[in-house]
């Protein structure tokens, strides 16, 4: 048992005996890596390691939360002390409740073929470089203007428990390569933001063949800048890639999916969920959100998720959440805290970003399930429409339910054929419904991106996957509303 | 103890080759207490502890993070992170630190030393202002009261040392009537005078304001005269004045680079970069590098004049450091210095919010809170939010009715340059949406788009 552990068990103890009636400790001991270019050039690298704890009590006043690097079990008791005294000073009127959940002891941790921290640090530095490099070589390299290239590599290893007897010791590694370049064409700049992540080692650039992915929307950006022009298209047929399906599924579905925002504890913060409606006058399982071919799923077991855990930061088994099933609300996201209000058992969705943070209801990996379609086969029935294949600027309502998505890479399809027309930053600016409501035919091929998802105050950005198949949506109005 | 880490650390840096080395070590409590439903969720404790080192040699940089530093901590990480440093290829960003031991002042007001006992009556505090939320006609309340204190201690290895300590408090409530119906005020500030006053005074304010914004309809896309509240034009106008910032100009994510010396707001327009304003949480006497702090004017008479820099900005764009250095994180491994704003202070108007309401006599929508700032191009500042909270449609200088669900998509320069009136309210805003800290008035600018959903 290591001196994080020890602490941890510690902890919970004396949590106990100053009365709280829940108790739990997560130790978590961090590397960080990070390596940053611009135009090739290296601007920023380091390294660091941290280590500390986080403890929750629950008291029938109230919740507190406490935590500290300094591991030191006097320290701990203090920082116990004020956690219970402020839980029970809330004097909240109605209990906090946590659902009824199994004890676990368990290990997991993500497949690591060559970890990180055995590449030598110049490789790494030459790694980045040299992508850089690439992509100057290519045919279309002078036209990116800057070009910003990241490569963070972390591990994070865990140990949680808590009084009920749960015991869980976990490894994750994450590997994530971000560009944010400038491309200069004829019709001015077009500017990208692009990540890719995934949970394994250093390998993950082979397997995933991240390169060419990095490539290929490069080559994009500079294509759109050259050929791209505004279009009008009046009301059209809109088929949307897996990157753009990936940011609906994860925008317009999961984040009205968290229980915590549905019942108003995000309500300062990140806000609700128009959710609220639809469960005040129907049930989960009848309500109908969108078209039958619309299934939406956040699965934290993705092997190489970026969201990817196997246990949650409330120590509950993961699983597949099936949010939407064939266009009718299925299921919801739960810690146990709001499991417990809705009569329910905790789906396994609480995650904590660091030591720091408390855990709260979050998405994993969250993608429109395939259909049965190629993408061509998705083209052939269209007379007249739109491809988005990528976005930019994207926003929604704190309520989920206003959304807007601007298209980057985006081409016209003439009589079920794309064509080579680009069309400069088409619109997408929908309800919920009104894109849910549309989609009348789901691609067989699925992809998933990655994307930092933000929640909470303090801010807790959690990796994600969010993707999935393509989507076909009928009868759009492109633009935005005049 | 905690100068016997610095020299520590700095010794021991120096030992291991580093020429250029800054120590920087801030500890204090943090608090926090969320609430919605009207009910308090959880009460929290950080003990943060950081000791940042940033080391150089000639322009290879690196820097590490030490939490809860000990000697034993920082003899394993400094020989580490030194080897890594050597193997760092030279920085474009790196032109050298301030290599001068300037004296500093300290600034009044920064410390209140009653927050050190805040902790126990806070969840009171917050049940107050909670209880006018309600009493002013909100049915549901939520937010954040957010204090704390730190000393900070600086060493660098030209021989500057110094130290400050300061504390602070901010809060956001936000109250609703409905689902739909709601108004969210900001309290942000140093001084605990009065804060039970401040904190009831902004729960009535944001319970009335949801009061207001009960049976609002779906508003009408096009074209009207934007009144934006402190709370908005922080986020937005702040887009402007924070990305007159070197790093951001360098990284293309500044539509400033071809602008300085034109006119980009009206005349009676002054902003100026101001760490020496008590109340202002970004306040503090000097900068990482030991460079005494300043104010750097950014607008003045409407015209764009200047940017923040670090030594080195400065030394790349021939110019004096405005003292505004600091550590900035750029993904989760590693930090670069670079300049970083302190706090944003908008000059005020002279009219009240009634005049310019009454002013308005071409259609206009008051927006008094927003979130997600999303940009198409942040060169061309491209950009959309989305109003949230109470949204009301003005006409013939009368409030006329609450409206919801349009979306603000504009043109960051476009508007600075349609500013029309700018009110006397000045306050100061830092929260989710809003990080850093800024002193504004209402302002309000022609001509805005706003869009709604298609279908």
């Amino acid at each position: 048992m290591t001196d994080g552990q020890e602490i941890a068990d510690f902890a919970i103890d004396f949590a106990t005996k100053q009365g709280a009636k829940y108790a739990e400790a997560r130790f978590e001991e961090t590397m960080a890596e990070g390596y940053t270019t611009r135009n090739g050039v290296m601007i920023g690298g380091g390294k660091k390691n941290f280590a500390g704890i986080g403890m929750r009590v629950l008291t029938k006043e109230g919740m507190g939360f406490c935590s500290t690097a300094k591991l030191d079990k006097d320290e701990i008791k203090k920082a116990i002390k004020i956690a219970v005294k402020m839980a029970r000073a809330s004097r909240r009127k109605e209990p906090i409740k946590f659902s009824e959940e199994k004890a676990v002891q368990a290990k997991w941790q993500t497949p690591v073929e060559e970890a990180f921290e055995d590449i030598a640090d110049e490789d790494k530095i030459q790694f980045v470089q040299q992508i850089d490099k690439t992509l100057m070589e290519q045919e279309f390299g002078s036209a990116l203007v800057t070009r910003t290239l990241i490569l963070d590599l972390t591990r994070n290893k865990k140990y949680f428990t808590t009084n009920e007897g749960t015991k869980i010791e976990s490894e994750k590694s994450l590997i994530a390569f971000y560009t944010f370049n400038t491309a200069k064409g004829v019709f001015g700049t077009e500017q990208r933001f692009y990540g890719q992540a995934g949970a394994m080692g250093w390998e993950w650039f082979k397997k995933e063949k991240i390169l060419d992915k990095i490539i290929e929307d490069n080559r994009a950006l500079v294509k759109t800048a050259n050929l791209a022009k505004e279009a009008s298209l009046g009301v059209t047929d809109v088929i949307v890639s897996g990157e753009v399906a990936g940011i609906i599924a994860h925008e317009n579905c999961g984040h009205p999916s968290e229980a915590d925002r549905i019942l108003g504890r995000e309500g300062a913060q990140a806000g609700e969920s128009f959710y609220i409606d639809l469960l005040e006058k129907g049930t989960l399982g009848e309500i109908q959100l969108g078209s039958e071919v619309v299934t939406i799923i956040d699965d934290p077991t993705l092997p190489g998720g970026a969201g990817f855990y196997e246990y949650d930061d409330e120590g509950v088994k993961a699983r597949p959440r099936f949010l939407i099933k064939n266009g009718r609300l299925n299921e919801l996201l739960f810690n146990r805290e709001f499991a417990a209000k809705f009569n329910t058992q905790s789906n396994a969705a609480a995650r904590a970003i660091g030591y720091n943070r408390e855990p709260i209801i979050r998405m994993a990996n969250t993608y429109f399930a395939p259909g049965k379609f190629t993408l061509e086969e998705l083209f052939e029935d269209v007379k007249k429409g739109l491809y988005m294949k990528s976005f930019t600027e994207w926003n929604i309502d704190d309520r989920r339910y206003q959304s807007k998505y601007v298209g980057l890479e985006a081409y016209i399809i003439e009589n079920g054929e794309l064509t080579e027309q680009m069309v400069r930053r088409p619109i997408l600016e929908l309800t919920t419904k009104g894109i849910f409501g549309s989609v009348d035919a789901v691609s067989k091929e699925t992809e998933f991106p990655y994307g930092t998802c933000g929640k909470s105050d303090p801010a807790q950005g959690a990796p994600c996957w969010m993707g999935g198949a393509q989507l076909r949506l009928r009868n759009i109005r492109l633009g935005g509303g005049k | 103890m905690t100068e016997s880490i610095l020299n520590l650390t700095l010794s021991l840096a120096q030992k291991e080759g580093a020429k250029e080395v800054i120590v920087q070590h801030s500890f204090g409590p943090g608090y926090q207490i969320r609430f919605s439903n009207a009910a308090i969720d959880i009460a929290k404790k950080w003990d943060n502890n950081t000791l940042e080192v940033f080391l150089a040699i000639g322009q290879k940089t690196t820097q590490i993070d030490i939490l809860d530093p000990s000697p034993t901590k920082i003899r394993e990480a400094i020989p580490r992170t030194m080897r890594f440093l050597r193997k760092m290829p030279d920085s474009e960003l790196y032109a050298g630190m301030e290599d001068r031991v300037l004296a500093y002042q300290q600034l009044d007001g920064l410390y209140d030393k009653r927050v050190e006992g805040l902790y126990e009556q806070a969840p009171d505090l917050v049940n107050g202002a909670i209880n006018a939320a309600l009493a002013a006609g909100a049915k549901r309340v939520a937010g954040v009261l957010y204090f704390g204190s730190e000393t900070v201690e600086l060493q660098t290895s030209y021989g500057f040392t110094g130290s400050y300590k300061h504390s602070y408090y901010r809060s956001t409530i936000r109250s609703f009537v409905d689902f739909e119906s709601s108004g969210q005020q900001v309290v942000v500030g140093r001084d605990l005078t009065d804060l039970e006053k401040k904190l009831t005074n902004a729960g009535q304010k944001a319970g009335k304001l949801a009061a207001m914004a009960v049976g609002g309809r779906q508003g009408k896309a096009g074209t009207y005269d934007l009144i934006m509240s402190p709370t908005v034009g922080a986020n937005v106008l702040g887009e402007i004045t924070n990305s007159a910032n070197p790093l951001m100009i360098l990284m293309e994510m500044s539509p400033l680079k071809d602008h300085f010396g034109e006119q980009i707001a009206p005349e009676n327009l002054q902003v100026i970069d101001d760490p020496h304003i008590s109340e202002g949480l970004e306040s503090k006497p000097f900068d990482v590098e030991g460079t005494p702090t300043a104010k750097t004017p950014i607008i003045q008479n409407g015209v764009l004049v200047g940017m923040i820099h670090n030594t080195s900005s400065a030394k790349i764009m021939q110019t004096e450091s405005t003292g505004n250095s600091a550590l900035l994180d750029i993904g989760m491994g590693s930090k670069v210095l670079a300049p970083e704003t302190t706090n944003m202070v908008f000059s005020k108007g002279e009219q009240t919010f009634e005049e310019i309401v009454a002013d308005s006599r071409k259609p206009t929508i008051y927006v008094t809170s927003n979130w997600y700032t999303r940009f198409t191009n942040m060169l061309e500042g491209e950009f959309s939010t989305i109003p949230r909270d109470a949204m009301f449609l003005i006409e013939k200088g009368e409030i006329k009715k609450p409206v919801r669900k349009l979306r603000l998509t504009d043109n960051l320069l476009r508007m600075s340059k349609n500013i029309i009136a700018v009110g006397k309210d000045q306050k100061q805003i830092f929260w989710w949406e809003v990080y850093t800290p800024t002193f504004i008035s209402t302002i309000k600018v022609a001509d805005c788009r706003l869009t709604a959903a298609t279908q």
